[in-house]
């Protein structure tokens, strides 16, 4: 393991970040529940064409990757987001 | 606002939102949000609040409209009876879509206006403190390079100054080996 984080921090100092090396925001501010009428939040993790980004992208933890998805899906059904630009 | 829970253990608290066109007459838009509000207050539903979004454009045409108003309702209801209100709400004419979602624990209702607010403030005071770290990084790179150029400039001096004293040193030993002391003649 060790050869590997060295690797990272090397990776570091050049300033390309790994994205396998984000932290989840959610997880950060402890967010319980993502709000389908909360355009805001969403918006950084819906890429140019309407699409949910890949969590591998965005950093996202798997359990607010879902809640994401069902936010998304509930706002794209009601009008608020587009399936497709 | 207030955090939400159910009075008794037999009711549950649901959120609905409601779609419904823009360019309808006021009398049309009053029945049809009475009529909603009839299908719940006719299953014993306990209204909690009520949030008129007002006209919003939507995100892609429903049924030839491009605008349209949203309401969304916090109902307190049996939950056994809420089939039959989605099946209601489902035939109703002039209601282009429905979503019925039960807010989680500790949900918080808040009102669209204030939310719409507090997000303009919170987006004015992240580009300002963006601005400030831009500044305080450029600054942090001016004095990082003032630092290395004063010390490129020393260890230049030092360099110079080196090879003088060698100079000093070589022409004293020159001489001691030049001075012909050890030879008594």
């Amino acid at each position: 393991m060790k050869p590997q984080k060295k690797q990272y921090q090397k990776r570091d100092q050049q300033q390309t970040m790994d994205p396998r090396l984000k932290k989840c925001p959610f997880c950060a501010k402890e967010v319980k529940h993502i709000d389908y009428k909360d355009y805001p939040t969403m918006k950084p993790f819906i890429d140019y064409f309407g699409n949910i980004m890949k969590r591998y992208y965005t950093g996202i933890c798997l359990k607010h990757q879902k809640m994401m998805k069902a936010a998304v899906e509930r706002a794209r059904f009601m009008g608020m987001i587009a399936y497709r630009k | 606002m207030p955090t939400i829970t159910p009075t008794s253990e037999d009711t549950v608290i649901y959120e609905l939102c409601v779609l419904y066109p823009a360019n309808l007459s006021q009398k049309e838009e009053a029945t049809l949000l009475k009529e909603i509000e009839g299908f719940f207050s006719e299953a014993g539903g306990k209204q909690i609040a009520k949030d008129a979004w007002g006209r919003r454009g939507l995100a892609y045409p429903i049924k030839k409209e491009i605008e349209g108003n949203f309401v969304i309702y916090h109902y307190e209801l049996d939950p056994s009876k809420l089939k039959e209100i989605d099946r209601q709400l489902h035939i109703l004419p002039n209601l282009m879509r429905h979503l019925i979602v039960k807010p989680p624990k500790g949900y918080v209702i808040t009102k669209y206006s204030e939310h719409y607010v507090q997000w303009i403030k919170d987006r004015s005071t992240a580009v300002e403190t963006e601005k400030k770290e831009e500044e305080k990084k450029l600054q942090k790179k001016v004095t990082d390079r003032a630092k290395v150029q004063a010390k490129r400039a020393e260890a230049q001096k030092k360099e110079t100054k080196a090879p003088a004293m060698e100079k000093e040193a070589l022409s004293e030993k020159l001489e001691q080996i030049i001075s012909d002391k050890d030879i008594g003649l």
